[in-house]
């Protein structure tokens, strides 16, 4: 009996610390770093011995909630002009953390790489080529031609960011390639921003 | 006058013949139970001098003395390690049904032991159990797996490395796994969050597929899994086993060791430890290998345990860790990715065999610690205390840029207390029940700094609840009642961008079953048993709210939803012969507000690309099904066996059917028996699993359910003596043909075929 008695001062010793260090944490606020809020394309017009020329064309997709249902992203139109040649180059941001995430699509450009497709491709209203340093195909910078007879000046181009995927997969090189899911990875952007061609 | 005579004379030899007759033509059945659990006792002696009649009692502890004669008898029952029974009885005309209970003997003879304490499980409802050479077979695998060889259990998984297991339909947070008798809380509400339990602690796996919320608190709805360690030793024998687990698939290797014993000085005081580590690399389908679906996991248990003829206790520690990888290409961005990776109904990605593991991957950790002990207040009453503490972390990697991809996208810390005091009496009479608190306590944290929005809130939850079971045991006959009452708080808190949210939820609900166990003849048992159940929903389903990458959807939970409510009723109808043996289960499952994820047919649309939107609602449900398994020996050396289950589910509200319900399956074997030395066995087993095509589809699925597959398996198990212990090896074929096949149940059939051939050889030595 004695030793019952022990026994079961132990155990309500045993019981008092569990219950009492069992009580959950304060909620804290935890700042998406991963989402992307607003992606810009800039557009700066090339001249024929291909410098840089006149100011910088800027069109953006914005959407400042992250992910949040209910809430659609704005996505500005691309204008552009018939008959030249653009170079294109691409910022991503995450205006929740104040975050430069194109510094670090760069950093991982072994794993990342963007896709142009739509209707401007596919009509041959634009014609694309990755232009990024070193001659790698990542698409943070790329050349932008827009023909001069285009048909239609109502058109769209859908801009797609894949992670993680297999760069040396067979058609990869393409900026136009659109099995780009076959080469594996993820879509981290995908974006169709409607382009009026003037 | 004198045909009077002669009519008198015939009357009375007629009267004779039958006071004759009525003399010694009575029957006297009955049975011997453990008093200390109620577990039949085989091969007690039954003995009544005045008749010089006796027999033994069979398996089920039944015994039947034909013959008697009218009048006061002495019955004498005996039985090694317990005190004898000497009852004088009266017998009279008809048959008499009588229960014994033999009570242990405290002093008994030495090497034999007396306090078996171990807790079987006592209800009426159908309960299967894996032990032996059946748990045997089944080493190596997770716990879902091994439990696929009772009729009724499937799994619900997520690849190969993660599954749980389904009873009846039902999974996740609508069954229980309980680890020792502790109920085990980890993050069991995730489809993808398998079991933190490794099956090698146990040696016997039982299931109980009815409704035990009474018994064992709320969730307990479609069932019960009871991960039971062998009970500790209380004399002086220790005992180890080694097991070896090699897998051609996966390249996989096991390594477990337990060891027990006794105290040489201390009578009943005894000890066990227990070991294991599973390392897997990427598994293969027929055709290619699954990038990224290794893993690697550890356990350990130890326990030590004192146990006298009044007093028992029991200290229990166990710790289950696994780091497992999720298949590349499930991780998909967002809706038309998945779609073109359902279409393709194969991985994009090229992978080669490799153990290393990369993002998306889970790492999850399990302690789990139990005190336990009872005290014999006197012959009848038992007190029972039993105290548990849990920490579950569970840890999420995603494939993410730069930094952030060495940092878990979910950190969950969920600790759990679980004390129970419970008065369980055992009445010489037919009176056996039990009557106890409950009392649950749990937290839940969010570590901060995933840079990810936590998909469920951090919450405290309390749950308490009174209880009251009684059963009646006379002869053939168990009835069986309980009542129980709940009350649960939860308190949740999170931000959602910058806004505080808080939620107070109370819910309370009472359970109650009735249940009963007629054993027809010493072969044929019948039991039914009709219980009601509750849920109150969970914490994901009243607060989720955000992106399920391998579902490439939105899932919004609803803090209204009211508490899910059941009513089972099982049936059961079990036979044992000679030759053969049979188990037929049949049930239906009402169940009130049922809570299932129902897509909106919406998509939302973000600069990721569009996603399905999902909500969680509630509709009354209704299921039912059969379960079936038989085993017949054809001779002494060759025998057969087959076992299948059906399940139907219906929303009755919308009449509609419920995603991820197990489709009809079934399977069969032959097997033969190479000499008839059971010291040396070599056994030959050819088996083939049926599984049909779930027709009956929800409204919507991202894919349709995948076709029927057959698989044929074969196994050989030899066992023999090595330096005087058992040494068994057994070589498993598991997908001999290697067949491609997508289980439905597999919430990867979208992305990937099912695992092809694989190969095994296994290793059990005991001494």
């Amino acid at each position: 009996m004695k030793n019952l008695k022990k026994v079961s001062l132990y155990l309500l010793a045993v019981l008092a610390f569990g219950f009492s260090s069992c009580e959950s944490e304060d909620p804290e606020k935890e700042n998406d770093g991963e989402v992307i809020t607003d992606v810009t394309l800039k557009f700066q017009e090339l001249n024929a011995s291909n410098a840089l020329v006149g100011s910088v064309l800027s069109f953006k997709a914005s959407d400042p909630q992250g992910i949040e249902v209910g809430k659609t992203p704005t996505i500005q139109s691309i204008s552009l002009s018939k008959g030249k040649k653009y170079q294109m180059t691409i910022e991503v941001t995450n205006a929740i953390e104040n975050e430069d995430i194109t510094k670090e699509i760069l950093e991982e450009a072994a794993e990342h790489q963007f896709f142009f497709l739509g209707q401007v491709f596919d009509s041959s209203i634009l014609s694309i080529q990755y232009a990024d340093a070193g001659g790698i195909a990542l698409g943070l910078k790329t050349i932008v031609t827009v023909s001069s007879s285009t048909g239609t000046n109502n058109s769209n181009m859908r801009v797609v960011l894949r992670h993680d995927l297999n760069k040396s997969f067979a058609g990869a090189s393409n900026p136009n390639f659109a099995n780009f899911i076959q080469a594996g990875g993820e879509t981290d952007l995908d974006i169709t921003f409607p382009v009026i061609l003037n | 006058m004198i045909q009077k005579a002669i009519l008198l004379c015939l009357a009375m030899v007629v009267s004779l013949g039958t006071l004759k007759a009525q003399k010694c033509n009575l029957v006297l059945r009955g049975r011997v139970l453990h008093l200390e659990n109620n577990q039949p006792i085989e091969a007690a002696y039954v003995w009544i001098p005045e008749s010089s009649l006796g027999v033994a009692t069979d398996a089920n502890g039944n015994f039947a003395l034909r013959n008697l004669c009218p009048g006061q008898q002495t019955i004498q029952i005996t039985f090694i390690g317990h005190k004898e029974i000497k009852q004088s009885i009266v017998l009279s005309t008809g048959n008499s049904n009588l229960t014994f209970k033999m009570e242990e003997e405290a002093v008994a003879l030495k090497g034999v032991e007396v306090h078996g304490h171990r807790e079987a499980v006592q209800t009426t409802t159908a309960v299967s159990t894996l032990y032996g050479e059946a748990l045997l077979q089944s080493r190596g695998e997770s716990l879902g797996e091994s439990l696929k060889r009772v009729a009724g259990v499937t799994t619900f998984s997520t690849g190969n490395t993660i599954s749980k297991p389904v009873i009846h339909g039902l999974h996740s947070n609508r069954i229980l796994i309980l680890n020792n008798g502790i109920r085990l809380e980890g993050q069991q509400w995730g489809a993808e969050h398998a079991p933190e339990i490794d099956p090698f602690l146990a040696d016997e796996l039982t299931v109980v597929k009815g409704a035990e919320t009474v018994r064992y608190g709320p969730e307990a709805m479609g069932g019960v899994i009871l991960v039971n360690p062998p009970a500790l030793p209380t004399s002086d024998k220790s005992k180890t086993e080694i097991n070896l687990v090699g897998q051609s698939n996966g390249r996989a290797g096991n390594v477990a060791v337990s060891h027990s014993g006794g105290s040489g000085t201390v009578e009943g005081l005894g000890y066990r430890i227990q070991g294991a580590a599973r390392r897997a690399g990427n598994v293969r389908t027929p055709d290619y290998f699954q990038g990224n679906t290794g893993m690697a996991e550890g356990s350990a248990s130890a326990a030590i345990g004192y146990s006298s003829s009044k007093l028992g206790t029991e200290i229990y520690y166990s710790f289950f860790t696994t780091e497992l990888g999720i298949l590349r290409d499930s991780h998909t961005g967002n809706l038309s990715d998945l779609l073109e990776i359902i279409e393709n109904g194969a991985p994009f990605t090229q992978a080669n065999f490799t153990y290393t593991l990369n993002n998306p991957k889970q790492v999850v950790t399990h302690h789990l610690t139990k005190i336990k002990a009872h005290y014999h207040l006197n012959p009848s009453w038992k007190l029972n205390f039993q105290y548990g503490f849990q920490q579950n972390n569970r840890q999420e990697f995603d494939r993410r840029r730069g930094e952030l991809n060495t940092r878990p996208s979910l950190d969950l810390e969920l600790f759990t207390n679980t004390a129970e005091l419970f008065l369980e009496h055992n009445l010489k009479s037919h009176w056996t029940g039990s009557m106890g608190l409950h009392l649950i306590q749990q937290a839940n944290s969010n570590l901060p700094g995933t840079g990810v929005t936590p998909l469920i809130p951090n919450y405290d939850l309390i749950n308490a609840s009174v209880y009251l079971m009684e059963k009646y045991l006379k002869g053939p006959l168990e009835l069986e009642a309980g009542l129980r009452y709940d009350y649960r708080t939860l308190s949740a808190a999170r931000y959602i961008s910058n806004d505080l949210q808080e939620s107070n939820l109370t819910y309370q609900n009472g359970s109650a079953f009735l249940g009963g166990m007629y054993q027809l003849n010493s072969n044929l048992t019948f039991t039914s048993n009709l219980g009601t159940a509750w849920r109150p929903p969970n914490v994901n389903e009243l607060f989720s709210q955000g992106l399920h990458h391998g579902a490439a959807a939105v899932e919004i939970g609803n803090a209204d939803l009211a508490t899910e409510k059941s009513f089972k009723w099982v049936n059961s109808l079990e036979y044992e012969g000679k030759r053969a043996t049979l188990e037929l289960t049949g049930y239906t499952n009402q169940i009130q507000d049922y809570i299932f994820l129902n897509p909106t047919r919406q998509t939302f649309v973000s600069l990721r690309g569009t996603f399905n939107v999902y909500e969680y609602l509630q509709a009354d449900a209704f299921f039912y099904g059969v379960d079936l398994s038989g085993t017949y020996e054809f001779t002494d050396q060759f025998n057969g066996y087959a076992k299948g289950s059906i399940i139907r589910a219906k929303n009755t509200e919308s009449n509609s059917f419920f995603p991820f319900i197990p489709s009809d399956r079934m399977d069969w074997g032959l097997s033969y028996e190479f000499g008839t030395d059971p010291e040396r066995q070599n056994r030959l087993t050819l088996s083939q699993v049926l599984v049909a095509q779930q027709s009956r589809e929800p409204d919507f699925d991202l894919a349709p359910a995948p076709p029927g597959y057959t698989l044929v398996n074969l196994s050989f198990a030899k066992k023999i003596q090595l330096f005087q212990h058992d040494f068994s090896v057994s070589a498993q074929v598991n997908n001999l043909l290697n067949t491609e096949f997508k289980e439905y149940m597999n919430r990867f059939r979208y992305f990937t075929a099912d695992m092809g051939r694989n190969f095994q050889l296994k290793f059990n030595y005991q001494f």
